[in-house]
């Protein structure tokens, strides 16, 4: 099985698209709004990582529509393929052992 | 709404390629609109406008490289499955950009990289010319030369200095160098500083001042071992001992070859200011341009003559040192730029044909990936890239031969070249090849992808599978960039033709002598052990004695100078009764010789009679032809008197007792000099010793040295040569020059000629059908071929038309470099066509052979 290297970027927006389908605009809320700001994706770096997640199968567009939430204006609405919930998944793995390792090492407060 | 933010963002997107802009650019339009309405404040509505900015060039950036990266990989794998024509296609840029980047190289070395002094831009040279004669300049007066040094107030230091050499004196036998007097201005003018001790001071360079010397790098390491203690040491020459004073850095080199720097002491209270044989170098004050300069030194030059009447009129000039240095080589160099540029364009209409053809058999592929859905730009972007790389290729292989040929050229060179000439590839040489690969790649790429596109959207789909002929526009363009190869080709072989002619023009002009069989050299001889007088005219006379007496020997003679040597010396004279003011008088070669000097150079006698032992001494005088016809029209020279040096010098009168023919003495093109020759005398010693051999007259070096060391072991032999050896050294730029350019015509040719070819070849290949037809229905195979040749001529013809009146006009352009050649030289221009038919009709053979060997009935199944 293929091992996709995951940028920040690039795993912010898997992450945002793990609960369901987004389009572009809402994706870049959904990840504002999980990191309380501290991420903030301009357009350009989000579409380069959307065209390249399209590329190796990451992520499929649906059909353009509408969202109600804003105007009339037809947009693109992408989610995760299974390859791309599966490398999410092993993305997030592999987190959790670097950030065990910190603890272990003294980097970070054991949890009690 | 920050409205010009926005528009700012919008025109950013343009920086994405095509193809990722027509994908995303609405997105990327609307994420930012639904930002910006979400934003709550004008603030924060600019900071989400700048921070959308500020990503989009890396990100296009990015997605530019993303595109390369796979037009690279896919022009890799056309590459894997054409090898052949990849390598012909690269090989024949490589010829193309390697030839212009070798002549830029040179261009580069002798015109374009500044001198090695500190600001070099500020170095000029410092001269006085002759307004009646344009071929006397160069020289200064050395008085004129110390009053303009203490006037300027324009120029920061003025150096005087005079070149030569220097024999100096080890256990293991004497060694001559190269070697320089200078005053102190100069190496100050020049602003380099020695690596161990001081420059000279003003007290050394003036009459009797100490004996002191300054030496090179090199020779502190050769002969001192780089022992810091060398300073203070002695420098042993043949005349007499200095004290080392100073190490110039190894980077130093002035003025060509100089190892050894000794102070000039002479007087310019004694030399007149006629003497004609010092130069002068000077650096300008910060922010003053030579043109100021040139005026200064007019405007001084005009007041130092008014001073010390009489006035020779000559006029003073500054000119940029690099100028001075280079003025030799520049036309010549233009030329041999000119012929790579024709080079390179017949390789790039070679390259446009190959990549035209492999466009004709890729229309079916294009079609494909065209209905595919891959957009006209895309496709253009991708074949530009495959141009890209091949030119790439092309320059990085260019270069190479580049790297390789430059030495090899410069190894054909037969003199030494000035030691701070420089001709590695350097950062300029580099960035000139890869902007003419680029221009290159791009000018044999555009094409044939224009064409490719244009006619594969058209109507290839449709007959794709089959090899059907191309459209009738690809073929035209074809056809047209042979007949541009062809007319280019044409150019350079009646320019190789005209370099040729002019070079053999020189070579083998009459000189007025046999240079065959003549040996000479110079004799340097210790002045303290042979002052002038008795005791050098009894060691030349033993010296003679010795080699006259060596098997193998004609005549021996000793001169002043060497016809066509190094050593050159002019003199003004009058004519008895026919006194002319200073301006109007010109220099004559004064030539020092002893008796046999004619018989041994083979300069025959016209009238009255040669030197005879009893002319040491005496004023007599023997004149060349040309001298006596202009001056004595009436053939009465013989017993008229002349005197030399200016008037005020009241030198004595030398009676005219003989005529001999002209004889090429001072420069090898153009006008000569008359040359007048003096007997040797207790004032007039000769330096240099001529040799008539029966045998070649290489073979007599070692003998003829042995027999003058037998005399005296410290005799300095230097300069070796035979006369045929410096009438090269004097042509060697013609020579060099036709050398290249009949090259480059010999590659011109072959590439047109293959160009020629590959178009026949391909016309065949497509016309197989055709002519099965024809020759089923009974057409000759005389008729088939015909038709072939016809298509060949048309071809050539129109080359012709084009590339003869374009030789012809370039011809007349470059009328001033040709020696004694028409412009419209008529070998040129009716063998060069010739030549150019016959490589046409070579081209054409072959595939007119292979269109007869169609047999009709694999040709009719063919389909």
């Amino acid at each position: 099985m293929r091992q996709f290297i995951l940028s920040r970027d690039t795993f912010h927006i898997l992450v945002a698209l793990a609960d369901g389908e987004r389009h572009g605009y809402s994706i870049m809320q959904e990840i504002g709004e999980r990191t309380g700001g501290a991420v903030r994706l301009s357009p350009s770096t989000l579409y380069s990582a959307i065209k390249r997640l399209l590329e190796e199968g990451l992520i499929e567009e649906l059909a353009e529509r509408p969202d109600p939430a804003h105007d009339d204006e037809r947009r693109r609405y992408y989610r995760l393929t299974k390859a791309g919930r599966r490398a999410a998944a092993d993305e997030a793995k592999h987190l959790e052992k670097l950030l065990a390792d910190a603890r272990s090492a003294g980097l970070l407060p054991r949890r009690t | 709404m920050p409205a010009p933010a926005v528009w700012l963002y919008r025109a950013c997107l343009r920086l994405y390629p095509a193809e990722f802009r027509e994908e995303y650019g609405r997105e990327l339009t609307l994420v930012l609109d639904d930002r910006l309405r979400d934003s709550s404040s004008a603030l924060e509505r600019l900071v989400s406008c700048l921070h959308a900015i500020a990503a989009l060039p890396f990100a296009a950036a990015a997605e530019h490289g993303r595109v390369l990266a796979r037009d690279l990989r896919y022009a890799l794998r056309l590459v894997r499955r054409e090898p052949a024509m990849t390598a012909a296609a690269v090989f024949v840029s490589a010829l193309g950009i390697g030839t212009i980047t070798l002549i830029f190289a040179l261009a580069n070395g002798l015109l374009l990289r500044p001198l090695p002094y500190p600001s070099a831009d500020r170095l000029v040279a410092v001269d006085e010319y002759s307004p009646v004669d344009a071929s006397e300049h160069g020289d200064i007066a050395l008085a004129n030369a110390m009053d303009v040094r203490a006037r300027s107030r324009l120029l920061e230091d003025v150096g005087i200095y005079d070149t030569g050499d220097a024999t100096l004196l080890a256990a293991d036998g004497a060694e001559q160098v190269p070697a320089a007097v200078v005053t102190d201005g100069a190496m100050r003018a020049l602003g380099v500083q020695p690596v161990l001790g001081r420059l000279f001071t003003s007290a050394e360079t003036r009459p009797n001042g100490p004996r002191v010397a300054i030496i090179s790098d090199d020779l502190f390491r050769r002969r001192f071992g780089g022992d810091p203690a060398t300073i203070g040491k002695p420098l042993d020459t043949l005349n007499a001992s200095y004290t080392i004073v100073g190490v110039m850095p190894a980077s130093f080199h002035f003025p060509a070859l100089a190892e050894a720097w000794f102070p000039l002491q002479s007087d310019p209270a004694t030399t007149p200011r006629t003497d004609y044989f010092l130069s002068a170098v000077a650096r300008m004050k910060p922010g003053v341009s030579v043109e100021q300069a040139d005026a200064e030194m007019q405007a001084l030059m005009h007041q130092i003559h008014a001073e010390h009447p009489p006035d020779n009129g000559w006029v003073g000039r500054v000119r940029p040192l690099r100028a001075v240095f280079s003025a030799d080589y520049r036309a010549g160099i233009f030329a041999l730029m000119a012929a790579a540029v024709l080079l390179l364009a017949i390789a790039c209409g070679n390259v446009a044909n190959l990549l035209l053809l492999r466009a004709s058999v890729r229309r079916g592929e294009i079609a494909v990936r065209t209905a595919l859905g891959a957009s006209r730009r895309r496709l253009l972007r991708q074949l530009i890239t495959e141009g890209l790389l091949l030119g790439a290729a092309g320059g990085a292989l260019g270069i190479l031969l580049a790297v390789v040929g430059t030495p090899a050229v410069v190894a054909l060179v037969p003199i030494d070249l000035p030691r701070w000439l420089d001709f590695s590839i350097d950062a300029r040489v580099l960035a000139f090849t890869i902007a003419v690969s680029l221009a290159t790649s791009l000018a044999f790429a555009v094409l044939p992808a224009l064409a490719s596109i244009g006619s594969a959207m058209g109507d290839a789909l449709k007959d794709a599978g089959r090899g059907a002929a191309p459209a009738r526009g690809q073929r035209r363009l074809r056809n047209a960039v042979v007949i541009a190869e062809l007319a280019v080709s044409m150019t350079l072989l009646a320019g190789a033709s005209l370099a040729s002619r002019s070079f053999l023009a020189v070579r083998l002009q009459p000189l007025g002598y046999d240079t065959a069989s003549v040996l000479s050299m110079n004799i340097g001889r210790s002045v303290r052990r042979y002052p002038d007088g008795a005791a050098s005219r009894a060691l030349l006379d033993r010296i003679k004695d010795a080699v006259a007496a060596l098997p193998g020997t004609q005549s021996v003679a000793f001169t002043s100078g060497v016809p066509l040597g190094d050593s050159h010396w002019g003199r003004l004279y009058t004519i008895e009764g026919r006194p002319r003011p200073l301006e109007q008088m010109t220099f004559v070669n004064h030539v020092v010789v002893t008796p046999d000097y004619f018989r041994t150079v083979g300069v025959p006698l016209r009238q009255g009679r040669a030197f005879i032992d009893a002319d040491y001494g005496a004023t007599t005088l023997v004149i060349s032809r040309g001298f006596a016809e202009r001056n004595f029209p009436a053939g009465d020279a013989l017993g008229k008197r002349i005197r030399f040096g200016p008037p005020q010098n009241k030198e004595p009168w030398y009676t005219i007792v003989g005529i001999v023919d002209d004889a090429r003495h001072d420069v090898l093109k153009g006008d000569d000099r008359d040359t007048l020759y003096l007997p040797y005398s207790d004032d007039l010693v000769p330096g240099a010793m001529l040799v008539r051999t029966a045998a070649k007259p290489e073979l007599m070096v070692r003998s003829i040295l042995s027999s003058v060391h037998a005399v005296d072991r410290d005799i300095a032999v230097s300069h070796v040569r035979t006369l045929e050896q410096l009438v090269d050294r004097n042509a060697w730029r013609d020579r060099l020059i036709a050398v290249l350019f009949v090259g480059f015509a010999a590659i011109a040719m072959l590439l047109a000629a293959a160009g020629l070819y590959a178009v026949l070849s391909y016309a065949i290949s497509l016309q197989t059908h055709e002519i099965g037809v024809r020759m089923a229905l009974g057409a000759s195979a005389y008729g088939v071929r015909a038709t072939v040749v016809r298509q060949a001529t048309a071809l050539a013809l129109v080359g012709l038309g084009i590339g003869v009146p374009i030789a012809a006009l370039l011809a007349w352009l470059w009328r001033g470099e040709l020696y004694r050649i028409s412009p419209a030289d008529p070998v040129t221009f009716v063998v060069a066509p010739l030549a150019f038919l016959f490589v046409g009709a070579a081209a054409a053979y072959l595939p007119a052979r292979r269109a007869t060997r169609v047999n009709p009935i694999v040709a009719l199944r063919h389909d």
